[in-house]
């Protein structure tokens, strides 16, 4: 009699349902299950990964970049910088792609209500805040103020643009966005400026208020004494590690910040956490 | 009650339990070396030598197929492996640092997620052990609480006796099965002396201090220079009965392929380079800290054990002459 | 693996010259790093086990003292001087024990423009031989378990060194084992080479232990690592480990030195210095080329001569 249970990492199996060039090499996808059953029970939170398949190149981990209020669908979006990742953007609309997840921990949203929101966001980390932007927008009144300051090298290297139009749009929001120096076109309607200094600009107030922060490690190092010196503690002070990662399980042994398993344990911790972390990430 | 066997019977359990279907894993000639090996007749077992290679992989293989998949007419499927098709198998003379590791990665590989691949095998494993009579200048399983006569992970456990034969305990019931189902290849004991356990000649480690001092120094100037001359090869990993790193890759192509999880190791300079290029142990002395924290800090913090059977694989065959051994011995001594 | 195959009653080898080649070693290392000449000596030192060692860097002149030479210095050091191991070298000029044998390792990084002769301190020693994998720890060295690469050594005395520490002693007569492997390869028939290959590199677990320590494996990008487009298939399989040691044997044609330190390092005793010497000896029948103790500026396969033999274009 066989007693086991069921192959961790088999993936289910979706369909490109729609795909959108966020910049020249970051492109996302709309995501459904083909399978009937999955698509009524695949739930997820905001801040949980998947590892996602190109069949015959591997696969990759990224986050569900979409909100979980949204249902029927999951996004994701990647850069093409490898095998898998380049096989992903080889695909077309219609084509089939495995999903495994969601892993790891998430946003302990319901904590957030009836606090005011900063979301601050560099480069290709958007995606991870996006979800619960949009998890958190679905669910407006229940949050105070919700600040993004938003930057990337270039206008062009901004994901998100028609989104970050939305936003902008919104009365219930307030959008900084920013390009780096030099990275501002003759239409740039927004600031000039690195990420840390545009934010120290803002200068959300740091009573009642989270502050979610995803980036490049260099603009999250740059950060965090900016959002320290606004009056911020490290309790409320919430980013996500993005270390390389094959199982997503917490077996393959490689995304490990001391005995911390970022997929497992992460991705999502308060900067309380990770700087009682070894600085080895 | 303790029984004996001969070394006969115990070929001819072998070559009956192969005639019977089982799937039979023991060391055997392999070139210039032992390896556990399938065996196909009693006869092919050695019980003087320790492995090269751990018997980790009668569990966790090199490599292995997770699941297949196919495009056909424009449609992929995905076919998942059949882990019922893994044989009964009886894995004849572990020796005690090889008995006790699986049960130690039985932690990793079924806290929360349950990786059925290892787990599956380890229910349809038994572990017949052998104890070391004789042990070299690399073994250090007393030093991290084992010992050449610990059954620890058998299931069954033989000691060669004076004279010839093995006496043989059943530590657990699958043993007891194992014997109860052949009862005429093992005898009541005739009181041979047992022959005396080989004694490493190493000083026992005081793990908790070895812990303590990890958990403290993870920025000690001690790493810099520790593993300066390594050179970042993975062979004391794949020899490691206890190291369980693994990577996964796809091969074949979108159309019909598989996908394969196979043994990686930290030591390996690409193991955590993030696609954007940014490593965060980028250097080699940050890795082989890893490899030292993951084994007596890391996995003792999660699953309270630690990673390491003393086999001394790893010293035997480091290309640059790196002793764990000596390493841990700095650390708890206070160096 | 000599083990196996010990050809002759084993007689003893005077290795009584380690011991003032040992003290030679000291007493320059202490000088050139008391004095500044170099900020790190790159050496050998005596392991925990009795009878072993392993490669040192020593920065500390008081620590001189733990430099040793013995017929367990197997490891070719040169790695050390290689951008594979940027953090050694980083630490300024350093200085280098070497054996005859090494120091073809050192010409050709030289040739290769990864290491200027003037950058480099070169402690040359004399040397008997070491031992070859399988010997005990506890053993002398003798005929039986010699090296295999030793058998055949015509650099016993190197040459071009800073400093060269002891004197040689003379030898008994010994008989090649490689040279007979590879005659007993050269034999067979195609298949039956392609048969035990296949069967060689079965046991392979990719541990990449024949790739790190080798000198000339210093690409920062390896082909076998790349997989855009993938070359080589990364997991321990037939195809992929086949794969893998033919481009390897063939990225090293040509530029091997012949330290047969991936086949000493292997933990699967796969003989991959028999590959070695076979491309060695294709270059010396194709181009009449043999890597050797000066620097070449370039390898055969990396120019090319109106004269190059064209017979395998068919």
């Amino acid at each position: 009699m066989c007693e086991h249970g069921k192959n961790i990492y088999m993936p289910h199996l979706a369909t490109i349902e729609a795909m959108r060039d966020e910049t020249s090499d970051i492109r996302s996808f709309r995501l459904v299950f083909q399978d009937e059953q999955v698509r009524e029970s695949f739930t997820f939170r905001a801040g949980q990964f998947a590892e996602y398949s190109a069949f015959g190149a591997g696969e990759s981990t990224f986050c569900i970049a979409s909100s979980p209020t949204r249902k029927g669908y999951i996004e994701c979006c990647f850069r093409s910088v490898g095998r898998v990742t380049d096989a992903l953007r080889s695909l077309e609309v219609g084509d089939t792609v495995g999903v495994r997840g969601p892993y790891g921990n998430s946003f302990p949203i319901e904590e957030f209500y009836g606090k005011n929101l900063v979301f601050v966001a560099g480069g290709i980390a958007l995606p991870p805040l996006r979800t619960v932007i949009w998890n958190c927008l679905d669910l407006r009144d229940k949050f105070g103020d919700i600040t993004i300051v938003y930057g990337a090298r270039s206008e062009a290297d901004l994901v998100y643009k028609h989104e970050l139009k939305e936003w902008e749009e919104r009365s219930d929001v307030n959008l900084v966005k920013t390009v780096d120096p030099g990275g501002n076109g003759p239409t740039w309607d927004g600031k000039v400026g690195f990420v840390p200094t545009i934010l120290e600009e803002a200068a959300p107030a740091a009573a009642n208020t989270i502050a979610l922060v995803c980036g490049p490690p260099i603009m999250i190092k740059f950060t965090l004494p900016v959002l320290e010196k606004l009056g911020f503690s490290d309790e409320a002070i919430y980013t996500t590690l993005e270390n390389r990662m094959k199982c997503g399980l917490g077996k393959c042994g490689r995304c490990n910040v001391g005995n911390v398993y970022v997929c497992k344990d992460g991705p999502v911790f308060t900067a309380k956490q990770v700087k009682a972390m070894p600085q080895e990430f | 009650m303790p029984k004996m066997i001969t070394e006969q019977n115990l070929r001819l359990l072998v070559d009956t339990l192969v005639k019977e279907g089982a799937r039979v894993v023991g060391p055997k000639q392999a070139g210039t070396m032992t390896l556990y090996e399938p065996l196909t007749k009693g006869d092919d077992l050695v019980l003087d030598q320790l492995p090269r290679r751990s018997a980790k992989e009668a569990f966790f293989p090199v490599c292995e197929t997770i699941l297949s998949f196919e495009k056909k007419e424009g449609k992929t499927t995905v076919l998942d492996v059949d882990v019922c098709a893994v044989p009964e198998t009886v894995l004849f003379g572990a020796r005690p640092c090889d008995a006790a590791a699986p049960g130690i990665l039985d932690a990793v590989f079924s806290w929360d997620y349950k990786d059925e691949f290892f787990l599956e095998r380890r229910r349809r494993t038994t572990i017949i052990g052998l104890a070391c009579t004789k042990a070299d200048d690399a073994c250090f399983c007393t030093a991290v609480g084992l010992s050449p006569a610990d059954m620890k992970g058998s299931d069954l456990f033989l000691t060669p006796l004076e004279g010839g034969g093995f006496s043989c305990e059943a530590p657990t019931e699958k043993g007891e099965r194992l014997m109860a189902r052949y009862p005429q290849l093992f005898n009541e004991t005739d009181n041979a002396k047992p022959l005396p356990p080989a004694e490493p000649a190493v000083e026992k480690l005081d793990l908790e201090k070895i812990k303590t001092w990890l958990d403290g120094n993870f920025e000690s100037p001690i790493w810099n220079g520790i593993a300066d001359r390594c050179a970042g090869c993975g062979a004391c990993a794949f020899l490691c009965p206890a190291c369980h790193c693994f990577d996964i890759n796809d091969e074949g192509t979108a159309d019909k392929g598989e996908r394969r999880k196979h043994w990686d190791a930290c030591g390996f300079g690409k193991f955590t380079n993030h696609a954007s290029g940014h490593n965060p142990r980028d250097i080699q002395n940050k890795r082989y800290r890893n490899r030292i924290m993951h084994k007596f800090k890391y996995y003792d913090d999660k699953f309270g054990q630690t990673l390491c059977t003393g086999c001394g694989r790893c010293i035997r065959h480091c290309p640059v002459g790196i002793d764990i051994y000596e390493i841990l011995d700095k650390i708890g001594s206070g160096h | 693996m000599n083990r196996a195959e010990k050809l002759e009653t084993a007689i003893p080898i005077d290795t009584s010259c380690y011991a003032a080649v040992t003290d030679a070693i000291r007493n320059e290392a202490a000088r050139i790093l008391s004095d500044g000449t170099v900020t790190a000596v790159v050496g050998y030192k005596a392991g925990r086990r009795a009878g072993t060692t392993m490669p040192a860097i020593v920065t500390d002149p008081e620590k001189a003292g733990d430099l040793i030479f013995s017929p367990a210095c197997v490891n070719n050091l040169a790695l050390y001087l290689t951008k594979a191991k940027k953090d050694v070298v980083k630490k300024g000029r350093i200085a280098i024990v070497a054996k005859g044998c090494d120091m073809r390792a050192l010409a050709g990084l030289m040739g290769e423009s990864q290491l200027k002769r003037e950058e480099v301190f070169i402690i040359g020693v004399v040397c008997a031989g070491v031992k070859g994998s399988g010997a005990g720890n506890g053993e002398p060295l003798t005929t039986g378990n010699l090296a295999r690469k030793c058998r055949e050594c015509t650099v016993h005395t190197p040459e071009g060194a800073d400093l060269t520490a002891g004197t040689m002693p003379s030898l008994p007569e010994l008989t090649p084992v490689e040279a007979r492997e590879m005659a007993r390869l050269e034999a067979m028939t195609p298949a039956e080479r392609w048969e035990f290959w296949k069967e060689q590199f079965s046991r392979c677990v990719r541990c990449m232990a024949c790739r790190q320590v080798c000198p000339f494996c210093y690409c920062e990008q390896c082909l076998c690592d790349k997989n855009r487009p993938q070359a080589v298939e990364s997991t321990p399989r037939p195809a992929g480990n086949m794969a893998w040691h033919i481009v390897r044997a063939m990225h090293l044609a040509g530029r091997c030195a012949g330290c047969a330190e991936c086949e000493r390092v292997c933990p699967m005793d796969i003989p991959l210095n028999l590959l070695n010497r076979k491309m060695a000896q294709e270059m010396k029948e194709l181009y009449g080329f043999e890597t050797g103790l000066q620097p070449v500026e370039k390898g055969p396969l990396a120019e090319y001569k109106d004269n190059d033999d064209q017979s395998f274009i068919k």
